[in-house]
């Protein structure tokens, strides 16, 4: 696993329809219209925001790669495609297990709050009242805090149920084996550091970025296997806000307030001094992430149908195509439609 | 009761440490006193002793979280349980519960931002106080090399009426730094107690060298034949990755060290140092404040430091533990124009402010403003604080003006650099230090380092070996 490969993977949906920096914005998760969009159409979810702090130059060098390899091409207007050798190397990639849209960088949030609570529970086992804590972020710092005052830590049997529940969260969230190293050679305690990146990769034989990328999709399997685990406590205390509970941007949310209120398209622009574009924009993403959006209201359902249908045929979902052949709707309704009705939403 | 009789019965020590016993008095005696002792010879007890013999409660202001929380762990430790740290780690219910019965704790640590607090400083105030200490009171200063606004805002506090003696304690500070924490904390005709800065189980040596490439081969070969635990400093993140990655592959247990280091593996590192895991560091000079290690044996400078103060501080993390250490400084012609290159960095320009400025009036966050106008954090710090004080136009004036100041530290360091005379003589000058006593093994400018002891087995890097999962999770949580 490496960035180049997972971008082959994003380039390969995006289906030629789209520049190589829009696999760039998705990773970093950018909540834009156009981006918000892509997710949902191209059906690339668990690649969303799965490197918020990724940086252009990682991101060029990963994509210069694929194209010293002959995988990718890009056309005369930027759009990027897959080649044929591509598509082999595709073939044999594994497939991967990221649930970027859930989590988005928030994981590591998580990894904080389970880290400095192994570390105070190591401590307190081999007696040791007073430590460097491990994570510097008041806002983890308190949250382990008040986590443990409410449990029996002082009892000698308690840290290993922590051990114990924790083993069987790794277990059925099926890590690889080298994850499962990797993930708990995270993790400190007393007397036993905890292994740098650098450290890893070079013990491993891996490079360091491959190395964080499959600790951030194992850590994505542990949290989707610890929401549904009921009998996972502890990690379940721990897991407390870290999946994202509303998919709309926050400025969406207020369009959609208003919208649920009876306002008009024009009134909600009119009332938040916004372009109406914007307030276009965030229909959009109420049609890709609500499944009751009331797509009737703006367009025909036969109108739907046809649209849907000609982007089968057609083989595209570029709205310039489609526009082309539906000359009486608008870009608008076209991208509500797309939203509505294509991508895991539908 | 005698001091001597609580230092052996409350601390079981036989005497004072140069220093402690006329500090403690002047103290006792309700002074305001500055005092300046180097790190490790025992500055708590300053405030831990009259605790004991006055009435009433001590209050330290400290500006690190980490390094409170470790101050209170060790009083602790030590059999005392009427101390605590007040800082913003307490949720809400404890914060409101500790302010409640504040007079039940002698000593009380607190963060700046606390201090200010208006519940909080109600709470102080009705407090039966015998003492306040202001704890690194150097970052107070805006010349000292580690300035923290916030600790300027402290003196509020000492405005009121009645206020308790002050005990400002830090380890470093020039003149001009000793003037600052008078003037911002409000104190009244301190009494200045300054002891030796000199560590004379440490040599100087200073070398002129002329690339990186030589640097890098005298390190390489320095290692190879000398003993750690050593920090190596260097002026770049990306020189602090380079250099370390390159003696790792000649078999030397080393790590960098740096803020573009995720918090995590900065920590993983420190702790590995500190237990001997591994024998090197290679930073920046983020690394080194709140690290407890007594038996480091060297400190070698890659590159011109900012500031004879700055310099001090890192060189004075060997040899805690009094034993032999050396202290090394490289440089080469290209240094100076670097140094001051970072230097200049760091202090917003004018045009910089005034782009800060104009996109803060346009509701813009102020940290996406900063990173628009290309100010660093360090920068933001400063202007942020000032921008709040006085207008705009007094702001860039202000800032002139350190660049100035940051010049002529720079200047100073270069002396010591171009220094003809002994380097320990220059440095004590320069703290204002007058006698001098030089040990044996002195500076590479009286000729009489001894490095001989230094000779010997190196820790060379073991390749470690992760364990199994199950094992890892077993040894770390039973
Ligand atoms: N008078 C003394 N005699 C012996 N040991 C002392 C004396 N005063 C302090 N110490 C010890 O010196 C060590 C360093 O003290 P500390 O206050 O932490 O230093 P600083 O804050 O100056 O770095 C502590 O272990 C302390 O117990
Ligand atoms: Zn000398």
């Amino acid at each position: 696993m490496n960035l180049s490969s997972i971008l082959l993977t994003i380039i390969n949906k995006l289906d030629g329809e789209r520049t190589i920096y829009a696999g760039f914005h998705l990773l970093r998760g950018k909540r834009s219209g156009q981006t918000l969009q892509d997710v949902e159409y191209y059906g690339l979810k668990p690649f969303f925001g799965l490197l918020p702090k990724l940086r252009i130059v990682t991101f060029d060098e990963a994509a210069n790669r694929l194209i010293e390899l002959g995988y990718i091409a890009t056309s005369d207007d930027s759009l990027v495609t897959v080649t044929e050798k591509g598509r082999l190397e595709l073939s044999i990639l594994p497939s991967y297990r990221f649930y970027g849209w859930d989590y988005r960088g928030r994981e590591m949030i998580f990894y904080g709050r389970l880290t400095l609570t192994v570390q105070t529970m190591s401590n307190i086992r081999a007696g040791k009242k007073s430590f460097m804590p491990i994570q510097k972020d008041m806002n983890i710092q308190t949250f382990v805090k008040k986590l443990l005052y409410e449990l029996p830590i002082k009892n000698p049997l308690f840290s290993r149920q922590v051990g114990e529940e924790l083993t069987i969260g790794i277990i059925r969230s099926e890590m690889s084996d080298l994850q499962k190293v990797i993930f708990t050679h995270r993790l400190a305690g007393y007397g036993l550091s905890g292994w740098t990146w650098d450290q890893l990769a070079e013990s491993l034989k891996l490079n360091p970025f491959t190395i964080r990328l499959m600790f951030i999709e194992s850590l994505h399997m542990l949290l989707t296997v610890i929401e549904s685990s009921t009998d996972l406590q502890l990690l379940q205390k721990m897991a407390a806000d870290i999946k994202v509970s509303s998919y709309l941007t926050e400025s969406s949310t207020k369009t959609k307030r208003l919208f649920d209120q009876g306002m008009s398209i024009e009134e909600i622009a009119t009332a938040r001094q916004l372009k109406v574009s914007t307030i276009e924009d965030h229909f959009v993403e109420m049609s890709i992430n609500n499944t009751d959006f009331p797509l009737q209201m703006f367009v025909s359902e036969e109108e739907t149908i046809a649209v849907i249908a000609k982007m089968n045929e057609l083989g595209t979902k570029r709205l310039r195509l489609l526009k082309d052949e539906f000359k009486s709707l608008t870009y608008f309704q076209l991208r509500l439609i797309l939203g509505a009705r294509t991508g895991e939403g539908a | 009761m005698d001091i001597h009789t609580v230092l052996k019965n409350k601390f079981g020590f036989d005497q004072f440490r140069p220093g402690q016993e006329q500090v403690i008095q002047d103290v006792l005696e309700g002074k305001d006193t500055i005092a300046i002792l180097p790190t490790g010879t025992g500055k708590s007890l300053c405030y831990q002793l009259p605790g004991y013999v006055l009435n009433g409660s001590v209050l330290v202001i400290s500006p690190l979280v980490a390094l409170m929380e470790d101050q209170v762990a060790n009083m602790k430790r030590y059999g005392e349980k009427r101390v605590i740290a007040l800082n913003s780690f307490l949720n809400y219910t404890e914060k409101k519960q500790i302010t409640a019965n504040l007079e039940r704790y002698k000593f009380i640590f607190i963060s700046p931002e606390m201090l200010l607090r208006k519940s909080v400083k109600n709470s102080i105030e009705r407090l039966n106080l015998s003492l306040i200490v202001v704890d690194e009171a150097h970052c107070i200063s805006q010349w000292g090399f580690d300035f923290r606004p916030d600790y300027l805002h402290i003196g509020e506090f000492f405005a009121y009426e009645g206020r308790p003696p002050v005990l400002a304690l830090t380890a470093t500070a020039d003149k001009k730094v000793i003037r600052d924490i008078g003037h911002y904390l409000n104190l009244e005709e301190p009494t200045l107690h300054q002891y030796p800065l000199d560590r004379p189980n440490i040599s100087y040596t200073i070398m002129d060298l002329d690339s990186e490439t030589t640097k890098t081969r005298w390190i390489q070969q320095r290692l190879l034949e000398t003993k750690g635990p050593g920090i190596i400093y260097v002026a770049s993140r990306r020189r602090a990755d380079d250099l370390s990655s390159l003696l790792q592959e000649k078999g030397l247990s080393i790590a960098a060290y740096h803020a573009g280091k995720e918090q995590e593996d900065r920590a993983f590192i420190q702790e590995q140092f500190i237990s001997g895991e591994i024998n090197w560091i290679c930073a920046t000079n983020a690394f080194g404040m709140g690290i407890h290690k007594i038996d480091i044996r060297q400190i070698i400078h890659e590159h011109i430091p900012q500031s004879i103060a700055g310099y001090i501080q890192e060189v004075g993390r060997a040899g805690r533990d009094g034993l032999q250490s050396a202290a090394t400084l490289l440089y080469s012609h290209e240094d100076e124009g670097r140094t001051r290159f970072i230097i200049q960095g760091d202090i917003p320009t004018e045009k910089e402010i005034r782009h800060y400025t104009s996109l803060l009036q346009k509701n813009i966050p102020s940290d996406e403003a900063a990173e628009m106008a290309k100010i660093t954090a360090t920068g933001k710090r400063i202007i942020d604080y000032y921008l709040e004080r006085m207008y705009l136009e007094e702001v860039v004036r202000r800032m002139e003006k350190l660049v100035q100041d940051k010049e002529f530290q720079l200047q100073t360091i270069l002396r010591l650099i171009y220094s003809t005379t002994c380097i320990r003589e220059m440095i004590l000058t320069f703290f204002g230090e007058s006698s001098i006593i030089k040990p044996e093994s002195c500076c590479s400018v009286c000729g009489t380092v001894d490095d001989r002891w230094l000779q010997g087995p190196q820790v060379t890097n073991l390749a470690k070996r992760p364990l199994n999962w199950t094992e890892r999770l077993i040894e770390l949580l039973g």
